[in-house]
């Protein structure tokens, strides 16, 4: 287990000083911002239409919570698809590049510990993403006031939603781990994960106007598909297990293509 | 204390390693001597764990390589060709990332750390960031780190690419220190230093084995009444010349 750690240190170490982590959570915080104004500004819009047209039952159903961070988490969700590759991609690729493949693996040190360490780095990397997400719904609670009274944010939902984000973000990472452990170059690693991951996101389109068991298939295998769960605040066992089976079967797939160099 | 027997590795159809046999003691700084492309770093890596053989074993301390890796990686300090240096952090970060790696104890993997840096001269650039260092101290980094943990065991893929000349003679006094306690294997072109720090000589061409003996057995046997002192470097590189330019006929008789 030390030895796990002291990869994933070094990871988060390789992250911070390179500039890679800072204009992630850069480009992460301008996104959210945008999508966030997006979604106060349609807000904003709805109810001032609903005072206008003096319908008390709109004004009722309004939510902030689901109108402004339900939205904001949603678009962050494809945000994280295409951004995770770009932090999976040097994991592997760039050890072997750099050539300090060989001394991880002259190192007495079962791959499956350097395979955790690197993903538990990937893991924070996501979850470092998602606390810049979460100041948004925070500023939000800042400043506007439910009927009752209180926080006009609902604390559960979007904390099932930062869930549902969470394991999103750490299936992108496995599978983005297995890619980047299977080749030298962090383009190719990058390309091919973000070609996977964009793939499982928008499989259902292919089934448009199709009906039947293709198109439940296609729906069970879409990454989209089960995180509205978690942003409608369920937290479904079906969902959990779709994001964790591909958390496993990466870390699997990449213990095995790590332990394979040791054959051939 | 290292064991090689008919080892052999093939890349598809190139033979990189053909049928070679040796056997180091405790204590001994073996010299590995042959051409480019002899088969020199593939057997060192062999050694290390980092490649598997296609056929043969290889055994270091009594533990074989391959059945159990993890015994011979912790007992085996390896320097390889390209020195594994992480260009984004700084020596020490690098230092303390391989010595957790190997598993050091915690209490004393500082004052180690200070003890490699100080054995293989980088010391002075400790808080300096790796991927500005020269390609000399990068390869000095390498050689600490494999120093680290103060293994029985060191396979050193040229240790002396990159320095100059007045570093080279420091690694070549340190390497000379550590025979005795430490098993050294090293190979390198250049041929001074073989004479001046290996007890013995390991020739191999195309992949094998062509002699295998103490500097003075070589003197011995391929300029027989020949008079010469370890400080005049010439005869070596007529011996050399004999057993490489020789088509390789199979291992001479060491």
């Amino acid at each position: 287990m030390r030895a796990a750690l002291a990869v994933a240190r070094k990871e988060l170490l390789v992250y911070f000083t390179t500039p890679l982590a800072w204009v992630l959570l850069m480009v992460v915080a301008f996104f959210s911002a945008q999508f966030f104004n997006g979604a106060l500004d349609a807000y904003r819009f709805v109810a001032l239409r609903a005072v206008e047209l003096q319908s008390p039952q709109v004004l009722d159903r309004l939510d902030l919570t689901e109108l402004v961070v339900g939205r904001l988490l949603g678009s962050v969700a494809v945000f994280l698809v295409i951004a995770a590759p770009f932090l999976s991609m040097r994991l592997w690729a760039e050890e072997k590049r750099a050539r300090t493949f060989e001394l991880l693996m002259t190192a007495p040190v079962r791959p499956l510990q350097l395979v955790l360490g690197k993903y538990l780095a990937a893991l924070a990397m996501v979850a470092a993403c998602l606390a810049v997400v979460a100041l948004f719904p925070l500023l939000l609670s800042f400043f506007a006031r439910g009927a009752a009274g209180g926080s006009a944010v609902e604390w559960r939902t979007v904390a099932t939603g930062l869930l549902g984000l969470f394991l999103l973000g750490a299936m992108a990472m496995a599978v983005g781990m297995f890619v980047s452990a299977l080749t030298e170059s962090v383009v190719v690693a990058a390309l091919v994960s973000l070609l996977l991951l964009l793939g499982l996101w928008v499989i259902t389109i292919l089934t448009i106007g199709v009906d039947g068991p293709l198109r439940d298939l296609a729906a069970a295998l879409s990454a989209a598909e089960h995180l509205g769960g978690f942003l409608a605040g369920r937290i479904e066992l079906k969902d959990v297990v779709y994001y964790l089976s591909f958390v496993v079967l990466g870390l699997y797939l990449t213990e095995r293509a790590i332990e394979g160099r040791r054959w051939a | 204390m290292i064991e090689v027997s008919h080892l052999t590795k093939r890349y598809r159809d190139l033979v990189a390693v053909d049928d070679l046999s040796f056997t180091v003691g405790k204590g001994e700084v073996v010299g590995f001597l042959g051409p480019n492309g002899a088969g020199k770093s593939t057997t060192m890596r062999i050694l290390a764990g980092f490649l598997p053989a296609t056929s043969g074993s290889v055994q270091v301390a009594g533990f074989d390589v391959f059945e159990s890796p993890r015994e011979v990686k912790r007992r085996v300090g390896y320097l390889p060709e390209h020195p594994p240096v992480y260009d984004a952090l700084t020596v020490r970060a690098c230092l303390r990332f391989c010595a957790d790696l190997k598993g050091l104890p915690r209490q004393t993997i500082g004052s180690e750390i200070d003890r490699v840096a100080a054995l293989a001269g980088v010391a002075g650039v400790m808080g300096r960031v790796a991927g500005n260092l020269s390609k000399g101290f990068k390869q000095r980094l390498g050689l600490a780190q494999a120093l680290l943990g103060d293994p029985e065991v060191l396979v050193l893929d040229e240790p002396t690419v990159g320095l100059d000349p007045l570093q080279i003679r420091e690694v070549r006094d340190l390497v000379r220190s550590l025979a005795g306690r430490h098993t050294v294997i090293l190979s390198t072109h250049i041929l001074p230093e073989v004479a001046m720090t290996c007890q013995k000589v390991l020739v191999v061409n195309q992949g094998r084995l062509v002699d295998f003996d103490t500097v003075e057995g070589l003197i011995a046997r391929h300029l027989p009444g020949r008079r010469v002192t370890l400080d005049d470097i010439a005869f070596l590189e007529e011996i050399y010349g004999k057993l490489v330019t020789a088509p390789a006929a199979g291992p001479g008789p060491a």
